[in-house]
């Protein structure tokens, strides 16, 4: 299967690399190297990114994507390629946060002008590599400690709650687990278990079901992103404690709004990924046209959202 | 040779049922010593809440091992079936979503679709590597693509629910505590147990994997047989598509992803052979349990996410270690 991957993601890579396009000489070129598109939230951000470049018009959008969470590979290759074509800025989602340092490195070096956003690149990978590299994006942990919130505060201090995890590895799913623990600390909640799903349902929905199985008191439950906390919502339906498990996720997609809706889900948070590419790129070309560079973390917006806010 | 060769192989088939006992009972001691050790060790694991649990757990993995098994037994390899599952489900939850349909129908015509998108994906394998005698593997590492790119393109990547309130209510429905997506799954094990053992299109398909050439030689059309095959594994991902979204209520492109791995576990921890030409879907069945057994046994054990992990790698191995010793035993 690895063997596979690789040769899926090098097809992949050439296909995307492919067709390059004759550019205008006075507008700057950005490249976009999205993490995969087949999740929804960052087909909404480049779906946002492709909106933002017709509406301001002054530069060229060639955005990249892969084919699930985990190809990093072909995120360095398209980092690569962009160095090659001689692109004018980068904006990237790092699907591996240290990995993409060397390369993106190397493009800086080129005089490439990098912005990170989504994830941000982890702090020491580049110390080690001396670069200086701007993040824009969301706080993570700020708004799973938002979700938590909401659940300890509808439950009570003592409550026995569980958190599921995002991919083992992955910054954000890291940062929401940190904001998760804050909310249980501040909320003086008690967390009995806490595990990966992968972020994905079908998983979600057997590993939540078997900790509710070894721990038939749980009374609240943390999902790191909302197709897990779909799965988690089947699993309490399924063992008859619709409403007396209270469910938090992440990421506000629409298949949500109706448990919202039906308050078999207490909460989530929307951090308005449609916008987060455009603000990136908005940031990287403000830095083409003289601006100073960027530096340290520029923050996205962040909200909870209830069954107030479904209509 | 070659006539003798297709002569032991059917007589095989029948007359080794002492022996194919004595296969499957080695993998039923496994899940039974499984059975016990998790129930000693942990304080729910016997509970008939735990077991409706771990069947609707199962129910998946099985209906997808149970097309596996056929396409394996012909010495082939389906890694599509995940994404083909998620194509199957995309295309269903839009047919059943379609504004104006009575919710009955929609059911209806959902779960046709849903069988329709995975036969035409088995097709599209069996054909293109029959007829080129392409190995499976890489023609269903195209179709994994294909469909998976066929999912997201007919989506927008997007996640398809709403489905009728009665279809999603079916999805969790148990009678005696036993799940009735699982109920399905067993209909077709007996169903695939039948084909397999007790009709002479099962006996080509062990023919087949156990001598091409020889099974050719002796008048039988190879070419049909394998399509068949692969079809077959195509229904049952279909059919395995409609059980995801009835017990999950969503049908989304990405679901599935790594469903091929744990299929084609479940067929060889079954003890059968990857080479073609031996095997059972009882095997499969209690291939399935085993995997589903440790999943399930592992987490009220405690263990961390880590440690489940090297776990079940480790028990797949040890099953094929296993079947090494068996097959010794069984020969001869």
């Amino acid at each position: 299967m690895k063997f596979g991957k690789i040769i899926a993601a090098g097809i992949l890579a050439v296909s995307l690399t492919v067709p390059a396009v004759s550019f205008a000489a006075d507008k700057p070129v950005v490249g976009l190297v999205m993490k995969s598109l087949a999740n929804e939230f960052f087909k909404n951000m480049l779906e946002g990114a492709k909106a933002h470049e017709a509406k301001r018009g002054d530069y060229t959008l060639k955005a990249v994507g892969m084919q699930s969470e985990t190809d990093i590979e072909t995120q360095i290759n398209a980092v690569e390629s962009f160095i090659t074509e001689k692109v004018d800025a980068i904006v990237v989602a790092p699907a591996d946060s240290r990995a993409l340092v060397p390369p993106l490195k190397r493009a800086m070096e080129a005089g490439i002008v990098v912005v990170n956003f989504d994830v941000a690149l982890d702090e020491k990978a580049k110390q080690e590599a001396g670069v200086e590299l701007a993040f824009v994006g969301p706080d993570n942990r700020a708004g799973a400690k938002l979700a938590g919130d909401a659940l300890a505060k509808k439950l009570g201090e003592g409550a026995k709650v569980v958190i599921i995890e995002g991919n083992p590895g992955a910054d954000n799913a890291a940062q929401r687990k940190l904001g998760f623990e804050d909310a249980i600390k501040d909320g003086k909640l008690s967390l009995i278990d806490s595990r990966t799903a992968h972020w994905e349902t079908e998983e979600a929905n057997s590993v939540f079901a078997n900790m509710l199985t070894a721990n038939p008191d749980i009374k609240g439950v943390m999902a790191a992103n909302d197709s897990m906390a779909v799965g988690v919502v089947k699993a309490i339906e399924a063992a008859g404690k619709t409403g007396q498990i209270k469910v938090v996720g992440f990421d506000n997609i629409p298949a949500v709004q109706p448990l919202l809706k039906e308050k078999k889900m207490l909460a989530t948070v929307d951090q308005f990924g449609q916008q987060m590419a455009a603000d990136a790129i908005d940031k990287a070309i403000g830095v083409l046209k003289g601006g100073a560079p960027l530096k340290g973390w520029v923050k996205t917006d962040i909200k909870l959202v209830t069954s107030d806010d479904v209509k | 040779m070659d006539a003798t060769e297709i002569n032991s192989a059917s007589a095989g088939s029948l007359g080794n049922t002492a022996k194919t006992v004595l296969r499957e009972a080695g993998i039923g001691i496994a899940l039974i010593v499984l059975i016990i050790v998790f129930s000693l060790t942990t304080q729910h694991f016997l509970t008939s809440a735990n077991i409706t649990n771990i069947l609707t757990q199962v129910t998946i993995n099985l209906v997808l091992s149970i097309g596996m098994t056929f396409v394996i037994l012909i010495g082939g390899i389906d890694l599509s079936v995940g994404s083909v599952l998620a194509f199957a489900a995309v295309v269903a939850g839009t047919v059943m979503t379609l504004p104006g349909l009575d919710p009955t129908v929609a059911v209806m015509l959902a779960t046709v679709s849903a069988v329709a998108a995975g036969i035409l994906f088995g097709l599209l394998n069996g054909l293109v590597s029959a007829w080129w005698g392409i190995p499976s593997f890489i023609v269903t590492l195209g179709t994994l693509n294909i469909a998976r790119g066929a999912a997201l393109q007919v989506t927008g990547a997007s996640t398809i629910y709403s489905f009728p309130a009665a279809f999603n209510a079916f999805g969790s429905q148990t009678i005696y505590g036993v799940p009735v997506l699982f109920l399905i799954a067993l209909l077709l094990v007996a169903i695939g147990w039948f084909v397999l053992s007790r009709t002479v299109f099962g006996r080509v398909l062990y023919g087949i994997g156990n001598n091409e050439e020889a099974t050719r030689l002796a008048g039988h059309n190879v070419f049909f047989y394998k399509v068949a095959a692969f079809t077959i594994c195509g229904a049952a991902v279909g059919i395995g598509a409609i059980i995801y979204m009835a017990r999950l209520n969503i049908a989304s492109p990405i679901i599935g992803i790594g469903f091929e791995l744990n299929a084609i576990a479940a067929v060889i921890i079954g003890g059968t052979s990857l080479s073609g030409g031996r095997g059972s879907i009882i095997g499969t069945l209690l291939g399935a349990c085993i995997i589903g057994v440790l999943a399930n046994g592992l987490i009220l054990l405690g263990l961390s996410d880590f440690m489940r992990q090297m776990i079940t790698g480790f028990v797949i191995i040890l099953a094929v270690v296993l079947d090494k010793y068996r097959e010794r035993l069984t020969k001869a």
